[in-house]
């Protein structure tokens, strides 16, 4: 692989639920890497700790306790920045059987910390969109307004009209008819389609390195999805943008990833290249991933109209660390000569094939590892 | 042949926006019709799909069939009745035969009620049974939707999601209904739950020969479950007929759009090619509903691939000429000038 534009390390983020009492491993490990212009796409259900993985990664986690430790290493401009430098000093955690009893953290401390390791990166190298664009956007302001302050901010355009030429012609990138009129606009006149799409332009405008792309299309109605999934790949393409996407929609994840990571439980379950994860045909795939995409109706499901194949139980919550595999109690390929493993001792992740990895006993590299 | 147990005709639901000063004090505000002249109908034991996009009015119909809302105009046959203008009272026996299951996970889960007393609620409302025979119903209930014991004690905060979707089915199940509108009953839930849950639906027809009209945005879903499906755009029905011929024979371009906008993300080739005709597609889709305009001739007009490819003809854009839905055999209905 190229050098990275991204690399995460191990990185921890946990929340307290109230409802649960309880610590949650939201983000329990996660390593991942993200070579310059590629996509890689983080594809799990809810809770699994995709999004909160993306936050992280944006300094965008307030809420207690947060990011734990980890490091997170952004290459830009010749030089290598670790965006979580110093962050674990202010945060200790005790924990006891695999639950996390405690965490005291000084949440000043790191809130001072964080911005400061932040400042410049936000906005600037790391850009984001996000779910629901219209509560993104301002609705006070128009989003020429809008566009015209990141332009100013993040780029070399600082003059009034300069700033107002470039923000109609990122509006035209993003395939917004009559873009000098759109600019006027407000977000409540304007449909999810077409606040998604200013956004885009919002967020590519700074010339960002890195762009995430958190569900972006999902909450969009079907037809407008495809059109914001079809824009994604043109401005990839067009800008060779290294983008983080993270779905739920294997389908968006397929038509826009160069390189996969499924998560499952606070940590990454398969990653490799997305071709390759994904072909029908393949046969070293993680359980968990197979699943995923058998719940989806295929073409001959339909036709037969057959069962769907439903991945029993519910999503894990990792209140606990359990012992063995975090996918254990669902997986329907655990066999009689692996059964020990897969209940006492938590896979590693495995290279299963040339930058193909996967986090399950069935394969006999993950042994090795 | 099952007999319909359902008849729609000519329905309309129009809804009144009155904003700003002017249009108060006037009494005169912008009518939006959400469902402008529907009809199709259920036979017993059959699932109907009914697919388009947001604000399409599949949501209006859902609930105008059952009575939630009362329609403007038009009439609704259930099981040879006509519900159209029956009155509360006499509407309330009808109730427990025709159900809905919401999109909204929370809808009809009190929060300060326990599992256990929201199925004891259902099964009492229009009934008396002893406690016995609740204790035995309640049973059946959780087995019909493969829930545990262990959850009756339980607030709907402490549920999954997917242990509160079994519980809004049970509590519908509770009253014996015939007809189920399932609104989005999967999109609130994650895909391997989902799955789960549309399997249980299947189950429980054949089991209980229950009619679903299935409303939802999820095609391959709607093309699993569903023995027909209609399509709406704007209020109005495009195009219905056969599951598979409307999935894989289109023959309403915008029907085509729909099914296509999905195909294309199936692809098992990644396809990041951008090419003229991704772009050019793009121009002339990106447009959005606008009730405002006043609807000439086709409503998809504005949007329509064909109506460019065809030189944009009159007939299209003819205020007298709106295309009506005409049979092009087997049943299947569209309402297109070059179908």
């Amino acid at each position: 692989m190229d050098a990275p534009l991204l690399a995460i390390e191990n990185l921890r983020t946990y929340f307290y639920s109230r409802a649960k009492r309880a610590f949650i491993r939201s983000v329990d490990g996660v390593s991942l890497e993200v070579a310059r212009g590629e996509t890689l796409g983080i594809v799990g259900e809810s809770g699994s700790g995709k999004s909160v993985t993306a936050l992280s990664a944006a300094g965008l986690v307030t809420a207690g306790p947060g990011v734990i430790s980890g490091r997170i290493d952004l290459y830009s401009n010749g030089a290598r920045r670790n965006l979580l430098d110093g962050l674990e000093n202010y945060a200790r955690v005790t924990e006891r059987d695999g639950r996390v009893m405690e965490v005291e953290k000084d949440e000043r401390g790191w809130r001072k910390r964080s911005e400061t390791l932040m400042a410049g990166v936000r906005g600037k190298e790391i850009a984001m969109i996000f779910q629901n664009p219209r509560s993104a956007l301002n609705p006070y302001s128009t989003i020429g307004k809008q566009l015209m302050e990141t332009i100013r901010l993040h780029t070399k355009f600082k003059g009034e009209s300069e700033a107002k030429e470039r923000a109609i012609h990122w509006l035209e990138r993003v395939r917004i008819d009559s873009p000098r009129l759109r600019f006027d606009n407000f977000p409540f006149g304007m449909s999810g389609g077409m606040c998604q799409r200013a956004m885009i332009a919002m967020a590519l405008s700074a010339e960002p390195s890195l762009l995430i792309a958190d569900e972006p299309t999902t909450g969009l109605d079907a037809t407008i999805q495809s059109r914001i999934v079809d824009l994604l790949a043109e401005l990839k393409a067009e800008t060779g943008i290294t983008t983080l996407l993270i779905s739920h929609d294997i389908s968006v994840i397929q038509r826009l990833s160069d390189r996969i990571a499924v998560m499952y439980g606070g940590t990454v379950v398969e990653t490799g290249r997305a071709a390759e994860v994904l072909a029908p045909e393949a046969k070293v795939r993680h359980p968990y991933t197979t699943a995923l995409l058998a719940s989806i109706p295929s073409a001959e499901t339909i036709r037969r109209k057959s069962y769907l194949q439903a991945i029993e139980g519910e999503v894990l919550d990792t209140i606990e660390v359990p012992r063995g595999c975090r996918f254990y109690g669902r997986c329907n390929r655990v066999t009689e000569a692996i059964r020990e493993n897969c209940a006492g001792r938590e896979p590693p992740l495995g290279e299963v094939a040339t930058g193909h990895k996967v986090r399950c006993w069935l394969y006999p590299a993950t042994g090795k590892a | 042949m099952s007999r319909t147990i359902l008849e729609v005709t000519d329905l309309r639901k129009e809804y009144s926006q009155r904003r700003g000063l002017i249009s108060m004090l006037t009494g005169q505000g912008r009518v939006i019709p959400a469902v402008d002249g529907v009809s199709f109908y259920l036979r017993e034991n059959e699932t109907v799909g009914l697919v388009g996009e947001s604000g399409c009015g599949k949501t209006t119909i859902g609930r105008t069939v059952l009575r939630l809302t009362d329609p403007s105009s038009g009439r609704v046959v259930f099981d040879g009745r006509d519900i159209t203008t029956l009155s509360r009272a006499e509407l309330r026996p009808l109730r427990r035969e025709m159900q809905m299951i919401f999109q909204d996970l929370d809808a009809g889960l009190n929060p300060k009620m326990r599992v256990r007393d929201i199925l004891r609620e259902a099964l009492t409302v229009h009934e008396r049974p002893s406690d016995a025979e609740i204790a035995s119903r309640i049973r059946e209930l959780l087995e019909q939707v493969s829930l545990k014991d262990s959850k009756l004690a339980n607030f709907p905060s402490e549920l999954s999601g997917g242990e509160k979707r079994r519980v809004g089915i049970a509590r519908v199940l509770a009253v014996r209904p015939r007809l189920i509108v399932a609104d989005e009953p999967t999109s609130a839930l994650d895909i391997s739950i989902q799955a789960q849950v549309v399997n249980l639906l299947r189950d429980l027809q054949k089991e209980l020969g229950l009619t679903y009209l299935f409303i939802s945005h999820d095609l391959p879903v709607v093309e699993l479950v569903s023995q027909k499906v209609a399509v709406m755009y704007l209020g109005r029905i495009v195009e219905m007929g056969l599951a598979e011929n409307i999935a894989h024979q289109p023959r309403h371009p915008y029907t085509g759009i729909l099914w296509s906008s999905l195909a294309d993300k199936q692809t098992t080739e990644v396809n990041r090619r951008v090419n003229d005709v991704t772009v050019e597609r793009e121009r002339r889709t990106w447009g959005v509903f606008d009730f405002e305009q006043p609807v000439s001739g086709c409503r998809f007009a504005p949007r329509c691939p064909l109506y460019q490819d065809k030189g944009r003809p009159a007939v299209c854009t003819d205020p007298a000429s709106e295309p009506q839905l005409r049979d092009v055999g087997h049943g299947h209905v569209v309402a297109c000038h070059f179908a």
